[in-house]
């Protein structure tokens, strides 16, 4: 019965791929991918675009195919980490990959990354100087451009809460909200905020501090409902929890759905994040891949993404272009003074990173 | 003797029937929640708002989405068609024969089952970026043979192991009377082995399907620029769930 | 005869070699680099430097994971004993239906599998979770029962307090058993198909009841079958992440948790390695074991691997 299924779901596709396969025939079938120098003198009219899923504008990859001819073949990855795994054996072909700002000084520090012709990207004009300026994962954006940033924060259910949660001591320190928080369950994130709360920097290294951190969540551990795989949001809409922990653009989502939630970014100050936009060493089609940032950050292209993913934008001359209700969002553009408390975290190498997955480790067994 | 059942009418015990019915709930209920949810106007599940079919309307006008299903099924497909063989041949070969080093040939067939998905995942990765490059423009569905060789990998097995338990039922007897009478080995393997291993290769072929179908992390590490699959749209659909407004479809 | 020898080493070759060479070429060789990476230590940050080292295996035999891995083995072998309780019956069933019916059942069963493990154990969380479906029917009844209740003269039922059915371990055994039913339905249907029904009928000729036939005559048919299945069940259920990721609570953290955090977050491979393949060498273990528990008897039993 397996078959019969098969077969009948077949259509489509095996119509595409006769297709395809002629195409390929036409060109001349070429059994080796290896050779990717011989083509960059005269790239083919193609780039591999690996993204977050819906990370786009609804007709940015369209628009760009009539702009300037080349198709953009867009494939998936969830979680940063795996974008990292994948690529440390090899680039299997990608040219534009977004990772997220820690991963950059990871992938620069393993020579993953191709650096960037900024001649090339004369619409870097658009970003707002600050994403250029205070980059510490990338110095002079080498490597990376600001694609969309982000903050950690807490996300609540305003008619459950007794007073605005402001602090991270809520989340970390309390047993007020016994059995309605939720924290996310990524080591770096978690821990590095508590840094925060501790009054330390979240690029503090010392092996005290996480051990400082560790008794502190182990002793909240009863108090907290979930660890969450960065799905928070689904669950304080679901009444699951009623404070989270959650990326600001996340929150702002289920806002649209919700009027009870609100976010705050605590007064401690917490972990910010970029996605870039990245070109990974071995790409097969650079030039195109150049051509497509540079088209990224035409301000109507930046609105149109905007639009879609309702993300903060550094692309200031896409921003300009959005709505007041954008704009003014104080979930997605937090205020200035606190957002001045907030810090990129750095790559702080595998030893620290070692000893953050072993007090994680001891903190879910404990 | 009015209470006693024939044997084959186990199945008119109400007992039976009340068993399989509460399995067939607890299998299907939540599914059909979700389903019934697929229709309704809010975009995270949860509240219910109302009918729709523009979430339909919006699954079948994906054709990212159909071509990562298109994909999965064609992988399935040859995957539990080589798995079967492999798997079956296995399973004879560890039930009939006794030769050298037959302990360590069982453990290595028993292996992919044991090695955590992750780690034969990362194996595959390195097999197919450092020792055996494949190459990614190849036509379809050739682009696939890296996932298909994969997912064989770690399928068959669990054929092998369902053929050779069925094997212990079998009577050898009779494939010796059919060599008495004049079979070769092929067709005393043709005409008698294989149709008592039919229902092995049944289940055998629903477990590799299934399993091939489903897998997500072997396929991500073992998937090129041209190669989404079902799962792994899905995953990236669901676990990074930020912008509801342009997801498709968050049940598929 | 020297051809009918000929014959048999043929046909010993065609059964052998597309097996052996499928596991040593692509299964083996893969796996092998990993194996030597769990000997290794990292080299910035994508290089191993394959040392020979035991500092790998010395970290994953420290008491934090070994309590980890004795943890997850009690979780998957309480999966494995419901799906054996539960998929039994079933199994009965669908060898005992009408050759129609047979593939039907078959089908029912695995249908919900085709449909992605990521989307199930969403429809799980829709269907434990707080405001979900279980606590909705519960609540409903609850309220009902309140009704009655102040209808015949009493005090009404308290206010409805929602079962706590996610976000612990309860919720990962639910969760485990609902993805691994078939992988125990499906063997045990396998070895019991066609059983030799004489058998039970002479068993109940003999007086014995239906229950005592099930245990002495049914279950030993079904022995290889049950191994199989619970080898199926075990052994992936040990393997599962994604289940406590999602539905588990803050102390539900299963070593292929540990596992996947070395490959992906903590970029440690040598040590995920490692502790990859101490599981693998207990499998190996458990074979040796039972080779050498069934050494002397004859060969062909068949019985499990």
């Amino acid at each position: 019965m397996s078959d019969e299924r098969t077969k009948s779901l077949f259509g489509p596709h095996s119509r595409r791929s006769i297709l395809k396969g002629l195409g390929a025939a036409a060109v001349g079938i070429t059994l080796t991918s290896k050779n990717y120098s011989a083509w960059a003198a005269d790239e083919e009219k193609k780039l591999n675009f690996y993204n977050w899923d819906t990370y786009i504008g609804e007709t940015t990859l369209e628009d760009f195919a009539d702009a300037s001819g080349i198709d953009v073949n867009m494939s998936l990855f969830a979680t940063n980490d795996e974008l990292f795994a994948k690529l440390r054996a090899g680039n299997p072909g990608y040219d534009v990959i977004v990772p997220g700002s820690e991963f950059v000084e990871r992938m620069i520090q393993a020579d993953l990354l191709e650096p960037l012709d900024h001649a090339k990207i004369p619409n870097m004009k658009n970003i707002a100087p600050e994403f250029i300026e205070d980059a510490p994962f990338d110095p002079g954006r080498k490597y990376s451009l600001p694609y969309t940033w982000l903050v950690i924060g807490i996300g609540y259910r305003k008619s459950k809460v007794k007073e605005v949660p402001d602090s991270w001591e809520y989340l970390f320190n309390s047993d007020q909200y016994k059995g309605r928080i939720a924290v996310m369950s990524d080591a770096s994130e978690l821990f590095r905020n508590c840094f925060k709360y501790l009054g330390k920097s979240i690029n503090d290294d010392s092996p005290e501090l996480i051990k400082e951190a560790e008794a502190m969540l182990i002793k909240q551990k009863p108090n907290i409902k979930a660890f969450h795989e960065d799905n928070g949001q689904d669950l304080l809409l679901s009444g699951e929890v009623d404070l989270v922990m959650e990326y600001n653009g996340d929150i702002a989502q289920i806002m649209t759905e919700d009027d009870d939630i609100d976010f705050i970014v605590p007064k401690e100050g917490a972990m910010k994040q970029q996605d870039t936009l990245a070109i990974p060493k071995g790409a097969p089609h650079p030039e195109n891949a150049l051509k497509f940032l540079n088209f990224i950050f035409e301000p109507e292209v930046g609105a149109e993404i905007t639009k879609t993913i309702l993300y903060p934008s550094p692309n200031a001359a896409a921003v300009a272009l959005m709505p007041d209700s954008y704009k003014d969002n104080k979930v997605i553009f937090p205020p200035a003074d606190v957002m001045a408390k907030c810090e990129y975290p750095r790559y702080l190498g595998p030893e620290f990173t070692r000893l953050l997955d072993e007090a994680m480790t001891r903190l879910r067994a404990a | 003797m009015a209470t006693r059942r024939a044997p084959l009418e186990y199945n008119r015990a109400w007992q039976m029937k009340l068993w399989l019915l509460v399995v067939f709930f607890f299998l299907y209920a939540p599914l059909l929640a979700l389903i019934v949810f697929s229709f309704n106007d809010s975009k995270r599940n949860i509240v219910w708002r109302g009918f729709t079919l523009k979430y339909y309307e919006k699954l079948f006008n994906n054709d990212d989405l159909l071509i990562a299903f298109a994909n999965s099924l064609t992988i399935a497909f040859f995957a539990t068609l080589i798995s079967l063989v492999i798997g079956a041949l296995a399973g004879i070969l560890l039930w009939r024969y006794r030769f050298f080093g037959k302990t360590a040939v069982e453990g290595a067939f028993t292996l992919p089952i044991v090695v955590p998905e992750i780690c034969m995942g990362v194996s595959m990765l390195l097999f197919f970026t450092r020792v055996l490059p494949w190459p990614n423009d190849l036509i379809w569905p050739f682009s696939l043979g890296s996932i298909i060789i994969a997912h064989v990998s770690f399928c068959f097995p669990f054929v092998a192991l369902v053929v050779r338990a069925r094997l212990a039922s079998f009577n050898t007897e009779q494939e010796e009377a059919a060599r008495d009478l004049g079979a070769n080995d092929w067709q005393a393997f043709r005409d008698v082995l294989l149709p008592h291993l039919k229902p092995a290769l049944i289940a055998g072929a629903l477990l590799a399907f299934t399993l091939s179908l489903d897998d997500f992390v072997i396929t991500f590490f073992t998937s090129g620029p041209d190669t989404v699959t079902f799962p792994v749209k899905v995953y990236s659909m669901l676990r990074f769930s930020v912008r509801p407004k342009s997801t498709p479809h968050r049940r598929c | 005869m020297a051809t009918r020898t000929q014959e048999r080493r043929l046909a010993f070759l065609a059964t052998a070699l597309p097996p052996i060479a499928w596991v040593v070429v692509f299964f083996l060789a893969p796996l092998a680099i990993v194996w030597a990476y769990s000997f290794g230590q990292n080299q910035g940050l994508t290089e191993v430097d394959i040392s020979g080292t035991f500092a790998n295996y010395a970290r994953a035999l420290q008491p934090l994971y070994l309590g980890i891995f004795a943890k997850s083995i009690f979780v998957a072998g309480i999966t494995t004993f419901l799906c054996l309780v539960i998929g039994f019956p079933v199994a009965l069933s669908i060898v005992f239906a009408s050759e129609r019916w047979r593939a039907w059942i078959l089908l029912l069963i695995m249908l919900p599998f085709w449909t992605n493990l990521l989307i199930r154990t969403y429809a799980l969380i829709a269907v434990l979770r707080t405001q979900g479906y279980v606590n909705f029917t519960l609540e409903w009844f609850w309220n009902q029962g309140s009704w009655l209740m102040t209808l015949v003269g009493l005090e009404p039922l308290g206010d409805f307090t929602p079962l706590q059915l996610l976000y612990n371990n309860f919720a990962v055994v639910f969760g485990l058993v609902y993805v691994h039913l078939p992988f125990m339905v499906l063997p045990l249907y396998a070895a019991l198909d066609r059983l030799d029904k004489s058998l039970i009928e002479a068993s109940l000729d003999l007086g014995a009841g239906h229950i005592r036939t099930l245990f002495l005559i049914v279950v030993p048919l079904a022995l290889p079958g049950i191994v199989s299945g619970i080898i199926i069940t075990f052994v992936p259920a040990l393997g599962a992440y994604l289940t406590p990721d999602l539905l588990g609570g803050p102390d539900s953290q299963m070593i292929a948790n540990v596992i996947e955090r070395q490959f992906k977050k903590a970029n440690d491979w040598p040590f995920g390695a490692a502790l990859s393949f101490l599981l693998m060498y207990a499998t190996f273990a458990a074979i040796a074991l039972r080779v050498y528990l069934t050494r002397g008897k004859p060969t062909a039993d068949g019985h499990g691997i």
